[in-house]
């Protein structure tokens, strides 16, 4: 059985068709990864998939549940998680905090009025653990809108992380990263267990190559093609699309 | 921002012994000591102090729990409210009305159905300002969650003025007798400051262990980025009602202490110029600052003091241009300025 499936899905800003009639499927343990140009669709599609907009039709199953109208919170319940392609975190608070919070999500407790939450051992065990494999833990202190973008960058995908998803969602994690720092996400997605199932938003080649299993091409809301990545290495539309409309793509073709 | 949140946010059980212990001691000296400190200094106050003082301390801690109350929500929730009198009101007329009208003589008992009565109102407020105006994420515009804040404060004072059987109409409620503790001990002027002393003194311990328990890091983290907390599992919308409902019933108990204290609840005591009150306490005292609105509590009953007697007209002037000046010196509030301080001086003795 597919982990996610989508039917159809449209959405409509006022005239503008953002997404159009997309319908994929996701088998578990794959990683897959969505490419295409500005304002193909893509975030919009990400946020169809996690709740934050309603698909104007069209139907997401995950894991053989159709979720169409289940809120965000409900689908991180069921084993989804997302990150941002624009930074999503919490400017005010601590590193750490940052990362409890994420682990506290969606555990139980999480209304409990009693304890002290900085003193959940259990909590912070896991949130150590979890900052030393970011290399954030030096950092646990500082405020986050304090940290450099790379860093942030980091905690960005840690976050999701940290509820231990089925399907990790990872909208252009390293967008705007230094050509090192973002070969050091692509190994640490790699890494990822093969339990975690990945759908990416890239521009990254080196990125896309380096993770995914399976491309897609989305173009004005649509798929344009889909394959291997050798097949989309050598795929002519492919270099059309993104040749034409943007010019910055990186990587080797 | 400096605040007490960054202040908080620190490890608490990193390694390293010495700095954990370092760390302990430190804050030990840095809210052990004025928490200890203050509660003695109010103990024994009234025992060297003329009767007025006493009374005028009275008031600074029954408003200092309504600045708490409010900023409960605003302050780590980040939903302001214009109309946070509606709980203080409610809460002090219920308590009235059931001693006056229902012979609820108890204290007690009268304070919990009070509350009980409070959290109801708030539950119901808390439907329509929540699930139709909406603050926070995916809210159309947070001003109408603001003025129907301010309509609930109004719509609540007109019907006290309204259902004058049971609320005493535009003149309220008076005669309200000193508290019946039970036993058949009753307090006094004098007796009834260390009843509040000790209510406000539990509500600020519960309030303090709420903002810095899982749920009240929810809400920080709701304050800091609503959406980010969704995406991470967070049934927001509850946070935030529940908030609402936890804020009034401290502010209920703020009110219900008040119509003790004056033996009077009027319907002014529901509306926006009891709302305004709050307002400047959190604003004065500090959004950032846990304590911050207790301060702003005895600025506002000391300046209200003094203005009383000296300028007794200009009052509301006074009470603007304080808030101006505060504004304009202190941005973060009264509260932040004072922990800098004190952590100075704390740092400096050690
Ligand atoms: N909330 C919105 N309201 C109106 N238009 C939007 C909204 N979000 C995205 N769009 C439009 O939808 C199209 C797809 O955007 P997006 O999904 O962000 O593209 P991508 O992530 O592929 O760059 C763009 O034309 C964008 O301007
Ligand atoms: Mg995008």
């Amino acid at each position: 059985m597919a982990l996610l499936e989508t039917n159809r899905i449209f959405v409509h800003f006022g005239g503008l068709a953002a997404v159009k009639g997309l319908s994929l499927s996701i088998e578990p343990g794959e990683r897959v990864a969505l490419i295409g140009p500005n304002g193909a669709g893509k975030t919009t599609f990400f946020n169809v998939l996690t709740g934050q907009i309603r698909p104007s039709s069209g139907s997401v199953h995950f894991k053989g549940m159709d979720i169409t109208n289940h809120s965000v919170y409900a689908r991180t319940h069921m084993g989804m998680a997302r990150s941002f392609q624009i930074t999503s975190l919490f400017p005010n608070l601590s590193v750490m905090v940052n990362v409890l919070i994420a682990l506290q999500g969606i555990r139980r407790g999480r209304y409990d009025l009693r304890r002290y939450f900085l003193k959940d051992k259990e909590l912070v065990a896991i949130a150590q653990e979890l900052l030393e494999s970011v290399a954030l833990w030096d950092l646990r202190d500082e405020k986050v809108s304090s940290l450099a973008y790379g860093q942030q960058r980091k905690l960005e995908i840690a976050l999701p992380l940290a509820s231990s998803p089925d399907l990790l969602l990872l909208d252009e994690p390293s967008c705007g990263l230094t050509p090192a720092e973002s070969s050091d996400i692509t190994s640490r997605i790699r890494d990822l267990g093969p339990k975690i199932t990945v759908l990416m938003i890239a521009h990254d080649m080196d990125l896309v190559f380096g993770v995914a299993e399976r491309v897609i091409l989305l173009h004005y809301g649509e798929i344009a093609c889909e394959g291997t990545c050798e097949e989309i290495r050598a795929n002519q539309m492919v270099k059309e699309i993104y040749m034409g409309s943007r010019k910055s793509v990186t990587g080797t073709w | 921002m400096e605040d007490d949140r960054v202040l908080e946010v620190n490890t608490p059980a990193g390694p390293g012994g010495k700095a954990t212990a370092a760390r302990a001691a430190r804050s030990l000296s840095l809210t052990a000591i004025p928490v200890v400190g203050i509660g003695l200094l109010i103990l024994v106050l009234p025992l060297f102090v003329p009767t007025f003082i006493s009374s005028l301390v009275t008031k600074m801690m029954i408003y200092g729990l309504f600045g708490l109350s409010l900023n409960l929500l605003w302050g780590y929730g980040g939903i302001p409210s214009f109309g946070h009198a509606a709980f203080f009101g409610t809460g002090g007329y219920a308590a009235g009305i059931m001693i006056l009208k229902a012979g609820i003589s108890n204290f007690w008992l009268n304070l919990v159905l009070a509350l009980l009565f409070t959290a109801v109102i708030a539950a119901i407020l808390g439907i329509p300002a929540f699930r139709v105006f909406g603050v926070g994420a995916g809210a159309t515009n947070p001003i109408y969650f603001l003025l129907a804040t301010i309509a609930f404060g109004e719509l609540l004072s007109r019907m006290a003025v309204a259902l004058r059987p049971l609320t005493g109409g535009s003149t309220g409620i008076s005669g309200i007798p000193e508290p019946d503790l039970g036993f058949g001990f009753r307090t006094t002027a004098s007796t009834y400051y260390y009843l509040v002393f000790v209510i406000v003194a539990v509500s600020v311990y519960l309030m303090y262990r709420i903002v810095n328990s899982h749920y009240g890091y929810a809400l920080r983290g709701i304050h800091d980025n609503e959406r980010r907390m969704q995406a991470l599992g967070y049934n927001t919308w509850l946070y935030k009602y529940t908030s609402w409902i936890l804020a009034g019933v401290f502010g209920g108990l703020a009110g219900v202490l008040f119509a003790y204290f004056g033996g009077t609840m009027v319907p002014n005591n529901l509306a926006m110029i009891t709302s305004d009150i709050a307002f400047w306490l959190v604003i004065i005292g500090s959004t950032t600052v846990f304590f911050g609105p207790l301060l702003a509590a005895v600025l506002f009953v000391g300046i209200e003091y003094f203005a009383s007697i000296y300028l007794p007209a200009r009052w509301p002037l006074i009470f603007g241009a304080v808030m101006v000046a505060t504004i304009m010196l202190m941005p973060n509030g009264v509260g932040v300025e004072v922990l800098k301080l004190w952590k100075r001086v704390t740092r400096g003795a050690a």
